[in-house]
């Protein structure tokens, strides 16, 4: 890696949001009601999934509506970013060919335009917790780095798969599995609890699934999170960028032969 | 000052006799080397532009000009050799690069000036001008689907040209518009030649590589048969080579 490289990105900063934005209109540009029709597949995820799940589960959570909706719509953003990733560069063969730019910006502004649609869907949740009057604590502060951490586990991601859907294009299909086991190995629908220790254990180390539940604490209980929950996440976080980053700069250089 | 030093630049292709390009294939392949054979498209390719220099490429199709100039931009890397490129780049290899057929001419302005490497603040100042010289004034909401092609080239040529490029690769972009439209592309051209920025131009049009090129290579099937005085050179490839 070199300092040139980061410099060429700096200098392209532009073009991050431009394309991220672009996107985002794009996808909602035929109709008005777009917007909200893009609302429509998590409320009804989420309908279906109280209905079942409220009645099937045996431990009482508390504000379980909102425990699910948040824990729906944050892998939702994780399952919206990697999926823009996986043709962000397979998708902009003319981009790739025709002209130079740090090629990682068409996967950051997929990560952002997924960000974009996810802030939006936060919506429903916000309007959830000012009908169930939720009380407020200053433990939302964590919230912004709970945020980023996740914004950076996701972008790592989404750097591998990109790359690598570039060489191997069955790599879509490989990720649809692994989104649908994810599902249900993160604690979307139940709180890890159910589960007994020894179990626990190993689901706490699914990164995300630590992010959500910090994110529930801070958010729906007024708790501040486990110092080492936090420094877990966020050091996996950054591996997990690191480690997709690194992988992605590898693959680059060979792209626009490869499409 | 040499501002592109090109020295012993081979590009080589592979073309693999069965593509694997699933994750699967290249598991089931482990075993089995793969086998492909190699397509030379540049050999051993050496030259140097001076700063200011308009510098010309010709030859036939599949000679490797392309090749050069995508090097030269650094979408594809050289098998060989070294590329030094000492002023950053504005290659016009394919015009509309990201036009996105659904949004309006302001809004593909935006993008495509953004992609070029303009701010958002020199594309507000420079909107006007923009679609003033593709004389598309009275078409700045039309959906570029509604354009015919010879618009969109303008709209895209018009944009680009607000770059201020320092090395500027010309990929035969000219051949398209009417001729008044060339007329306009070909004043830009001498005007950016004045202001002292550096083009290498690849062109099957001998003509205007005659009138605006002081030096030229010449290549055939990735050899470099010539260069130098463009009315030589040219001369050497009518001849056959």
């Amino acid at each position: 890696m070199d300092t040139d490289h980061f410099k060429d990105l700096y200098n392209h900063r532009n073009l991050i949001w431009a394309i991220a934005w672009g996107d985002f209109k794009w996808r909602y540009k035929n109709s008005v009601l777009g917007y909200f029709w893009s609302l429509l597949e998590p409320l009804v995820m989420f309908v279906i999934l109280y209905v079942v799940f409220s009645n099937l589960m045996k431990v009482q959570v508390e504000y379980y509506q909102l425990f699910l909706l948040l824990g729906i719509i944050m892998w939702n953003f994780f399952v919206k970013a990697t999926n823009l990733g996986l043709t962000a560069i397979v998708g902009k063969p003319s981009l790739i060919q025709k002209i130079y730019f740090p090629r990682e910006i068409l996967v950051i502004s997929a990560c952002l335009t997924a960000m974009l649609q996810s802030l939006f869907e936060s919506l429903i949740f916000i309007v959830f917790m000012v009908a169930l009057q939720i009380p407020l604590s200053w433990n939302l502060l964590y919230l912004p780095l709970i945020l980023a951490m996740f914004f950076i586990l996701t972008l790592g991601t989404a750097l591998a798969i990109s790359a690598l859907n570039v060489y191997y294009r069955d790599i879509q299909f490989i990720w649809a599995v692994v989104l649908q086991a994810g599902f249900f190995i993160t604690p979307i629908l139940y709180p890890l609890c159910i589960f007994p220790t020894a179990m626990q254990e190993i689901f706490r180390l699914n990164p995300i699934g630590q992010i959500i539940v910090i994110s529930r604490d801070c958010i729906l209980y007024s708790n501040a999170p486990f110092p080492l929950s936090l420094a877990y996440a966020g050091v996996a976080s950054g591996l997990i960028l690191v480690i997709g980053y690194i992988i992605f700069l590898k693959l680059e250089p060979r792209f626009a032969e490869e499409m | 000052m040499d501002v592109i030093k090109v020295e012993r630049l081979s590009k080589e292709f592979r073309i693999p006799h069965e593509k694997r390009d699933t994750l699967f294939a290249a598991l089931t392949g482990l075993m089995r080397p793969s086998s492909y054979e190699t397509f030379a498209a540049l050999k051993d390719v050496s030259f140097s532009v001076e700063e200011g220099e308009m510098f010309g490429v010709i030859g036939q199709n599949g000679s490797g000009k392309s090749t050069l100039l995508k090097i030269l931009s650094r979408i594809i890397l050289p098998t060989s050799g070294s590329v030094e490129v000492k002023k950053p780049v504005t290659p016009f290899l394919e015009l509309g690069v990201g036009f996105q057929y659904d949004f309006s001419a302001l809004e593909n302005i935006r993008m495509y000036g953004t992609i070029m490497g303009l701010s958002p603040r020199e594309i507000d100042n420079r909107i006007e001008e923009i679609l003033k010289f593709a004389g598309l004034e009275r078409f700045r909401d039309v959906k570029l689907k509604n354009f015919s092609s010879g618009m969109q080239v303008r709209l895209a040529f018009s944009t680009a040209v607000q770059t201020n490029p320092q090395i500027l690769l010309l990929d035969e972009v000219l051949a398209v518009g009417d001729l008044d439209f060339q007329k306009k592309c070909y004043d830009v051209i001498e005007h950016f030649k004045r202001e002292g920025v550096t083009i290498v131009f690849v062109s099957h049009d001998l003509e205007s590589v005659k009138k605006h090129c002081s030096r030229t290579l010449l290549l055939d099937h990735g050899n470099p048969v010539m260069i130098g005085k463009t009315s030589d050179v040219v001369d050497r490839y009518l001849k056959g080579v």
